[in-house]
């Protein structure tokens, strides 16, 4: 479905040092340094895929995904989305995409949602039926009845982002990247749209592609990630396989009927957190039994839960090894 | 083809209505706001031809053929071109022009539509009430000829006018502020009040084959009167062609150095 080889997204970009008299100069003089914003990445994903796009800020990703979407034209590589070169930017192609990012917005401001869904229905030349059917089951699986008629500058953040997503399904795209869909919707609306997402992925078997801060989004919809870091590809596989190889040790969280003395939990395994009647220790997956056994002899044990450190943590860990490993390879260059 | 482009335009006519009737109070404002510019943009005639007979050739009346189709012109541009293409200018700045490369559809058609000001259409009366009014003191009409020579050069006016904002639009690609670029346009159309002829030398030149403004004001004042030769007619329909061509080709150009805003 995409495929994407040796893909290079390198810009010139005017650097100037901060300060009044290098403004002054940069009016005369510039100086243009090349920043490599994607550099060399390979991947194939298949149809009807969910991929979750991970890496920090300016790793690459979103420029990554303007690439597949014709926006942006490649320096180097070959990229193909279900047969076409997306930069070509054929009408066939750009039926079958969509591109939603969570920090822009394509609804009409002054005008109520239903405004845009007409003029999309225009441009993509939806039949009147499928149009019908198709805003009919958005309208119900978003719960848009009372929003659409309202102007877009009076809805909340929430509910525009939902109405953002209708706007850009109603040509149901069969590919659709997702910039940060998420991106400032509180707990609720980030899971309206977590279940959202998954089922036109399900019902439509689209392919689809997420980067997002919110590890929860990527935990809850992609069972494969690719993780990209200053423009390379660090890891590319199942999301649960990436913990396993980052952060193997699992973590124990007692629950106790007493307060324990710090002491006697520090032989069991590290303490990440201790409070009066709830500790978390980490330990290596195979001593994990044994630890609980120990634990259960030796402390007031009520409740206890086996579980993965946080994605948060798992993925600051990857990015600070990526930046060490990065840091020993120019050492070892110069 | 053509019949989806003509669709797509009635749609998007129909939610620059719809904004139009929204904001009533704002349109209105701006309906009398343009009445007393017209009225400000007469004034330098008077003061000219005080006491003088003919400037360059043109009597009072006559230059006041040419003060009436710069304001149809100005209502043309205003009403339609400016606000569309301004909005480029703000897609560009926030990246938001994404979403406009994403659709199947043209993407200068796109962008040249979405916004008109019908409320701006007070600024055509007003240039027709001028014409009348100078026929009127002229103790004259206006040939049936020299009139359908005047409609013609009001489409290549309007070609001339858009393909010109496109270009300077092109240039927010570039240099991504462009609002002292869109003043400058603005000042320099302003020259088009005045009959081509009164400019001499480099200027004539300039107003001439670098920015027509003679093409668009004094054509079809000079067609209106019968003075315009068929030869300069043909010149003028063929330079509009050749122009709008030319901003095509600079628009498509631009739009494949867009580097969008980062999210």
């Amino acid at each position: 479905m995409i495929s994407v080889r040796g893909l290079r997204k390198h810009y010139k970009v005017h650097k100037r040092p901060p300060g009044l008299k290098a403004a002054f100069r940069s009016l005369f003089h510039r100086d243009y340094t090349t920043v490599k914003a994607v550099d060399g990445i390979s991947f194939e994903i298949h149809p009807g895929e969910r991929v979750g796009f991970l890496g920090p800020n300016g790793a690459g990703k979103t420029t990554t995904l303007k690439v597949l979407s014709g926006l942006l034209h490649p320096s180097e590589g070959e990229v193909t989305v279900d047969g076409h070169v997306p930069r070509h930017r054929e009408a066939a192609f750009l039926k079958k995409i969509m591109l939603v990012m969570g920090q822009k917005q394509q609804l009409l401001w002054d005008l109520p949602p239903a405004e845009t869904f007409e003029l999309n229905r225009a441009i993509y030349d939806v039949p009147p039926e499928q149009y019908k059917q198709t805003l009919d089951e958005l309208v119900t699986l978003l719960e848009l009845e009372e929003l659409i008629q309202k102007p877009t500058r009076q809805l909340s953040l929430g509910e525009r982002m939902k109405c953002e997503l209708a706007a850009a399904l109603i040509h149901r795209p069969k590919v659709l990247f997702l910039d940060e869909p998420t991106i400032g919707l509180d707990v609720s609306m980030q899971a309206t749209m977590r279940t959202f997402i998954k089922s036109y992925n399900e019902r439509h078997g689209a392919t689809l592609i997420l980067t997002s801060h919110y590890m929860d989004d990527v935990a809850a919809l992609c069972p494969r990630v690719i993780v990209i870091d200053k423009g390379l590809l660090s890891y590319d596989g199942g999301l649960e396989a990436l913990v396993q190889r980052v952060r193997p040790e699992k973590r124990v969280v007692f629950r106790l009927d007493q307060p324990v003395e710090a002491e006697r939990l520090t032989p069991l395994g590290r303490v990440v957190s201790h409070e009066p009647t709830t500790a978390v220790l980490q330990v290596p997956p195979e001593a994990v039994s044994a630890t609980i056994s120990r634990a259960l002899a030796n402390l007031p044990v009520t409740d206890l839960t086996v579980e993965n450190a946080p994605l948060e943590e798992v993925m600051s860990e990857l990015f600070s090894e990526n930046k060490a490993r990065r840091a020993a390879a120019a050492e070892v260059g110069a | 083809m053509l019949r989806r482009y003509l669709r797509l335009f009635g749609v998007q006519l129909r939610s620059s209505s719809l904004l139009a009737m929204q904001y009533r109070g704002d349109f209105l404002l701006e309906g009398l706001i343009s009445i007393f510019w017209t009225f400000t943009a007469l004034a330098p005639l008077f003061v000219v031809y005080q006491g003088r007979k003919a400037i360059a050739g043109w009597s009072f009346e006559e230059a006041l053929l040419v003060v009436g189709w710069f304001t149809l012109l100005q209502g043309v541009l205003e009403g339609a071109i400016t606000p569309s293409l301004n909005g480029v200018v703000d897609h560009i700045r926030k990246g938001t022009l994404d979403f406009v490369l994403l659709k199947p559809a043209d993407a200068q058609f796109l962008v040249s539509t979405t916004r008109f000001l019908p409320w701006r259409a007070t600024n055509i009366l007003t240039g027709m009430v001028i014409f009348i009014y100078a026929f009127h003191q002229m103790g004259r009409g206006p040939s049936l000829p020299g009139l359908l020579a005047a409609l013609v050069l009001l489409g290549t006016s309007t070609l001339l006018l858009y393909s010109m904002w496109i270009l300077t639009v092109s240039a927010a690609f570039f240099v991504v502020r462009v609002d002292n670029l869109t003043y400058f346009f603005q000042s320099i159309f302003d020259a088009a009040r005045w009959p081509s002829s009164v400019f001499k030398g480099a200027l004539s030149v300039v107003f001439t084959f670098i920015i027509p403004l003679a093409l668009m004001t004094t054509f079809p004042a000079q067609a209106m009167l019968g003075r315009l030769p068929l030869q300069a007619l043909v010149a003028a329909v063929a330079g509009a062609i050749a122009f709008a061509f030319l901003s095509r080709k600079v628009w498509l150009r631009s739009i494949g150095h867009y580097t969008s805003a980062s999210s």
